[in-house]
C-alpha cells in the first residue's frame, strides 16, 4: 500500500512537471527543413516574407451587411487585426522606379492637359471631409508617377483575378477554441464566402486529434481491460496496467520534452497506443514459471530488445515527428519497466487462464520457402513507390478543400501559385527566357517584362529632369488659383540612374508583398511563377517555393530515408535475435509474418495505385515493435500453452489498441491503425497456429 | 403660475443628448437629403474655403455634389469612390480598393451621416454633451485620419452641424433643408423627451 501511495505521489509530481513544461504544436510539417542549408534558408525567407504566413484572408463582399458586421465583430473579439494587403511605400521608393515609364508616357503625364485634369481631381477630392489626406499625397508625388507605375506593373502581371480579400493578422498565441468559433462562423455563412489561412487547418487538425485522443484512448483502454480481465480473472494486473500506463504516458512526454520544446498534437494522439506496449511487457513479465523461467525470459528479452531496436533506429531519421514518436515510445517503455520493478512479487504471483488449441507444425524449410515466395511475389508485383504528400498529414474537410481550390485558382491567375527560385549566374531575363522556351512559363507575365533597356530608361530620365520641375510648378500655380496652397519638395532626378534587371526586381520586391530576388551566400536567385499544371523542369538550379511541392518532396525524401533505416533496423534485430536465440531458423520464424504482410500491402498498393507513405513505414516499425513479439515469445518458449495464452491476450489487446484507430478522423492515425492491425493479425495467427518442429524450437 | 412654468423652463437649460433616443431616431433611415454649407481651413488652404453641397444618402450610396465654387460629384458606394470633376470626366479611385484604411474611411462617412452610433463607437470614444456628441479616435482605430469629430443636433435630434478635425485641416459642415425618410416623428416612439 505504501509502495502504491509513493508511486501515486511520484505520478502526481510527474503530472505537474509535464503540465508546466508541456507545449503543443499543431503542425508537424513546418518543422521539416531541407538538407541543403542554402535552399532551406531561401525557402524560409521566401515564406517568412509571404503575406500568407500568420494571417487569414476573407472575401466578404458577397455577404449581407448584417452578416458582414457580425463577422467583423467576431474576428475583432477573437483578436484578429485587419491589415492592408499592400503597405503604402514611401514616395522616394516609388519614384526610384520612374525610369521604367516610357518617355512618351512621361511627356503625357507631365503635359498641360494632365496637369489640368489632376488639379480638377484634387479640387473635387479636397472638397470632401478629410480631403487634405489626398492633397498631402499629391504634394509628395505631384505628377502621380506612383499611380502610373502601378498601372504599368499591373498590366504586366495581368492582375485581373477579381480577388478582393481582406487580410487579418492572426492572434498569438493561438487559442484553438476561440479560433474554432471564427471558423464555424465562416463555414456557417455558406459557400458564397471564401476564406483561407493556416489557422483553419490548425483548428481542424486540433479538433480531429482531440477527438481521436479521447475516443481511441478510451476505447482501447476499455477493450484492453476487458480482454485482460477475461484472460487473467484478477484485478492486480489490471491495476498495474492502468497506473503503469499513466506513468509511461508521462515519462514518454517528458522524454520528448528533454529534446523538444513543443510536442506535436499527432504524437500526443499516438501515445494512446502505449497501453498496447505496456500490456505486452506486463503480461510476458508476469506469471513466469520457475521451471521454464529461462525460456520465458528469452522470449521477453527477444520481444523487448527488438522493440527497443526498432525505436532506436527511428531516432536516426531527420523527421522531428517520427523522432518524437520514437522518444515517446522509448520513454514510455522505460517508465513502465521501472514502474514494474517494485511490483516484482505481484508479477510472479500472477495467473493466466491456460488455453490450448491444435497447431500446425511446419518444417523450417517451408517457412523459409514461404518467405522467399513472398519476396519473389513482391518483386513480381513491384515494390510500391514511396511518395508522401503533405495532405497525408493534414486533416482536411470538403469545406476547406473548396476554399483551397478557390484561392489556388485566384493565385494561379496572379502567377503566384507555382513559384520557383532559379539560381542565375548572369542575366535573369535570359534564365526566364529558357523557361519560356520550355513552355513552362509565360515570360510576359513576369514583372521583368516591364523592365526597359538602359538607353530607354535614360531617355525617360531625361524627360523627368527637364519636365518634372516645370509641370510641378504649373500644378502648384493652377491649384493656387483655386485657393489650394501646396509646396512639393524638389526631386533629385539627377541622382537617379537606369536600373539593371536585378536592381529593378529588388526594388519592386521591396515595395510589394512578393519577393522577386534573393541572395544566399554567393548564390543569386530570381523567382518566377510557372504555368498551372506544369512542373519544375529537372535541374539542380531550380527550386520550388510552393509549400505543397516543397513539403511533398521533403516528406518523400524522409520516407525513403526512413525506409532504409527500417531495413537497417531489421538487420540489427536479426543480429540481436541471432545472438540471443542461437538459431537461424528461429530468427527466420520470428520475421516470417512480415513477409506475407509486405506482400499483402504490395498487392493492395498495386490494385489501388496507393503509394507507400511515411505513415506506412512507421507502421511497419510498429509491427516489428509489437507483432514480432508474438513469434519471438512463441518460438522462444516452445509454444508452451501458458506463453501462447499470454501471446493470445497481448495480441488481442494490440488489435484492440490499433484497431480502434480505424475510427480516427486524423489520416495519420487511421493509416497507422490499419497498417499495424493488418501486420498484427498476420503475426498473431502465425504465432498461435504455426510452429516449428520441437527439435528446432526446443534447441538452445 | 405662468411665471413659475417660465422659471422652471429657464432653470432646466438645454437637454443633454440621449444616445438611446438618438439611436432610435436614426434607426431604419432609408434616405436623407440635405443642403450643406462647408467651410474648410488648414495648411493646404490659402484662405478659408467655402462650398455649397447637395448631399444625398441612401443605404446603397452617398452622393456628395459640390455646387459651388467648382461643380463636382463624389459618389461613395460600399468600397468604391467615383469622382466626376468640373470638366465632366469621371474617375474611380480604384488603386486604393482593398486598402482597409480607405474602406474604413468610406464606412466611417456612412456611419457619420446616418449617425450610426454602434459603428462610430467601434473606432471612437463618444462623449455626449448638450445637443452634441464629440468623438475622439480610440487607440488602433481604423479611421485615424480624424483627430476629433463633433456632431450637433437641434431639439428634434436633427443633425444641424458637424465639425471634423484632422492634423492639417478643420472642416465645418452646416446642414440645411434636411429631408429624411422616414420623417422624424414629433412624438411617440423614438421622439426626444
Amino acid at each position: 500500500m505504501k509502495r502504491t501511495l509513493a508511486i501515486l505521489l511520484a505520478t502526481g509530481v510527474l503530472t505537474l512537471v509535464v503540465a508546466r513544461t508541456f507545449s503543443l504544436d499543431d503542425d508537424p510539417i513546418q518543422s521539416l527543413t531541407d538538407p541543403d542549408p542554402a535552399f532551406s534558408e531561401l525557402f524560409e525567407r521566401y515564406q517568412n516574407r509571404s503575406p500568407f504566413r500568420g494571417r487569414i484572408f476573407i472575401e466578404m463582399d458577397a455577404l449581407a451587411p448584417g452578416d458582414r458586421a457580425a463577422l467583423e465583430s467576431t474576428l475583432r473579439d477573437t483578436g484578429y487585426r485587419e491589415e492592408p494587403l499592400f503597405q503604402t511605400p514611401s514616395p522616394e521608393a516609388v519614384l526610384a522606379l520612374a525610369p521604367l515609364l516610357p518617355a512618351n508616357d512621361l511627356r503625357v503625364i507631365l503635359g498641360e492637359a494632365s496637369i489640368r485634369r489632376r488639379a480638377e481631381m484634387a479640387l473635387s477630392v479636397a472638397g470632401l471631409p478629410g480631403g487634405d489626406g489626398y492633397l498631402a499625397a499629391l504634394e509628395s508625388d505631384p505628377a502621380l508617377i506612383g499611380q502610373a507605375l502601378l498601372a504599368r506593373l499591373s498590366r504586366a502581371s495581368s492582375a485581373t483575378p477579381g480577388l478582393a480579400p481582406r487580410m487579418f493578422r492572426s492572434p498569438t498565441p493561438m487559442d484553438y477554441e476561440r479560433v474554432g468559433k471564427v471558423y464555424d462562423a465562416l463555414v456557417a455563412l455558406g459557400p458564397s464566402l471564401h476564406f483561407i489561412g493556416g489557422d483553419f487547418f490548425a483548428v481542424e487538425n486540433y479538433r480531429a486529434v482531440k477527438r481521436d485522443m479521447l475516443l481511441c484512448s478510451t476505447l482501447s483502454l476499455v477493450l484492453s481491460l476487458l480482454i485482460f480481465f477475461l484472460c487473467t480473472s484478477g484485478w492486480a494486473l489490471i491495476g498495474l496496467l492502468l497506473l503503469g500506463t499513466a506513468v509511461s504516458y508521462l515519462t514518454g512526454l517528458l522524454a520528448i520534452r528533454v529534446f523538444y520544446a513543443h510536442v506535436f498534437g499527432v504524437v500526443l494522439a499516438y501515445t494512446s497506443t502505449f497501453v498496447g506496449y505496456n500490456n505486452e511487457a506486463l503480461v510476458h513479465l508476469s506469471g513466469i514459471d520457475g521451471r521454464d523461467a529461462r525460456r520465458s525470459l528469452l522470449g521477453v528479452w527477444s520481444a523487448i530488445g527488438t522493440t527497443i531496436i526498432g525505436f532506436l533506429v527511428l531516432l536516426l531519421g531527420r523527421s522531428v515527428m517520427v523522432r518524437q514518436m520514437a522518444l515517446a515510445s522509448l520513454g514510455g517503455t522505460a517508465g513502465f519497466l521501472l514502474f514494474l520493478v517494485p511490483y516484482r512479487g505481484v508479477l510472479r504471483s500472477a495467473h493466466f487462464r491456460e488455453l490450448d488449441w491444435p497447431k500446425v507444425t511446419v518444417s523450417p524449410w517451408i517457412v523459409g520457402a514461404m518467405c522467399l515466395a513472398c519476396t519473389a511475389g513482391i518483386a513480381w508485383i513491384g515494390v510500391p513507390r514511396i511518395l508522401t504528400r503533405v495532405d497525408d498529414f493534414r486533416f482536411q474537410t470538403p469545406a476547406l478543400d473548396a476554399q483551397v481550390a478557390h484561392f489556388s485558382h485566384a493565385l494561379d491567375a496572379l502567377a503566384l501559385e507555382n513559384v520557383v527560385a532559379i539560381q542565375v549566374g548572369g542575366s535573369p531575363s535570359a534564365a526566364l527566357a529558357e523557361l519560356g522556351a520550355l513552355g513552362v512559363m509565360d515570360v510576359s507575365r513576369h514583372p521583368l517584362a516591364s523592365w526597359r533597356t538602359a538607353q530607354e530608361q535614360e531617355d525617360s530620365l531625361q524627360v523627368l529632369r527637364e519636365e518634372w520641375p516645370r509641370a510641378t510648378a504649373r500644378l502648384v500655380t493652377v491649384l493656387g488659383e483655386a485657393g489650394i496652397r501646396m509646396s512639393p519638395a524638389p526631386h533629385a532626378f539627377e541622382e537617379l540612374h537606369p536600373l539593371s534587371e536585378w536592381e529593378f526586381l529588388d526594388r519592386l520586391g521591396a515595395l510589394g508583398p512578393v519577393r522577386w530576388t534573393d541572395v544566399v551566400g554567393d548564390r543569386r536567385f530570381v523567382f518566377a511563377g510557372l504555368r498551372a499544371g506544369t512542373s519544375r523542369p529537372p535541374g539542380s538550379k531550380i527550386f520550388s517555393m510552393n509549400p505543397r511541392q516543397h513539403y511533398d518532396a521533403l516528406l518523400t525524401g524522409l520516407s525513403q530515408e526512413l525506409g532504409w533505416l527500417f531495413l537497417a533496423g531489421l538487420v540489427g534485430m536479426a543480429l540481436y535475435l541471432g545472438y540471443l536465440q542461437r538459431s537461424a531458423w528461429r530468427v527466420v520464424y520470428v520475421f516470417a509474418p512480415l513477409f506475407p504482410s509486405a506482400l499483402a500491402f504490395a498487392v493492395y498498393a498495386r490494385a489501388t495505385g496507393a503509394p507507400l507513405t511515411i505513415v506506412h513505414v512507421i507502421g511497419f516499425s510498429l509491427i516489428i515493435a509489437l507483432a514480432l513479439d508474438y513469434t519471438a515469445v512463441a518460438v522462444s518458449t516452445d509454444h508452451r500453452a501458458l506463453e501462447l495464452s499470454k501471446v493470445f491476450l497481448t495480441g488481442l489487446c494490440s488489435l484492440a489498441t490499433f484497431g480502434v484507430l480505424v475510427l480516427a478522423h486524423h489520416p495519420v492515425m487511421r493509416e497507422l491503425g490499419i497498417t499495424v492491425a493488418i501486420g498484427c493479425s498476420v503475426s498473431l495467427v502465425f504465432a498461435l497456429f504455426v510452429r516449428l518442429p520441437a527439435r528446432v524450437e526446443g534447441a538452445s | 403660475m405662468v411665471a413659475l412654468i417660465i422659471a422652471a423652463v429657464l432653470a432646466a437649460g438645454p437637454a443633454r443628448l440621449d444616445p438611446d433616443v438618438l439611436r432610435a431616431r436614426y434607426a431604419g433611415l432609408q434616405s436623407l437629403d440635405a443642403e450643406v454649407v462647408q467651410r474648410k481651413e488648414g495648411r493646404f488652404w490659402a484662405r478659408p474655403f467655402e462650398s455649397q453641397i447637395r448631399l444625398r444618402y441612401t443605404p446603397d450610396r452617398i452622393v456628395w455634389e459640390t455646387l459651388s465654387p467648382v461643380h463636382s460629384t463624389v459618389t461613395i458606394e460600399s468600397k468604391r469612390l467615383a469622382i466626376t470633376d468640373a470638366s465632366g470626366s469621371s474617375r474611380e479611385l480604384g488603386a486604393t480598393a482593398g486598402d482597409p484604411r480607405v474602406v474604413a474611411l468610406l464606412g466611417f462617412f456612412k456611419a457619420l451621416i446616418t449617425v450610426d452610433l454602434e459603428s462610430l463607437n467601434r473606432d471612437f470614444a463618444i462623449q455626449y454633451g448638450e445637443r452634441e456628441l464629440v468623438a475622439t479616435p480610440r487607440e488602433g482605430a481604423k479611421a485615424r485620419l480624424f483627430e476629433s469629430i463633433r456632431l450637433q443636433f437641434d431639439a428634434r435630434y436633427d443633425l444641424i452641424a458637424m465639425e471634423l478635425v484632422t492634423k492639417t485641416e478643420r472642416t465645418h459642415l452646416t446642414f440645411r433643408a434636411l429631408e429624411r425618410v422616414p420623417p422624424l416623428a414629433n412624438g411617440g416612439a423614438g421622439a426626444p423627451p
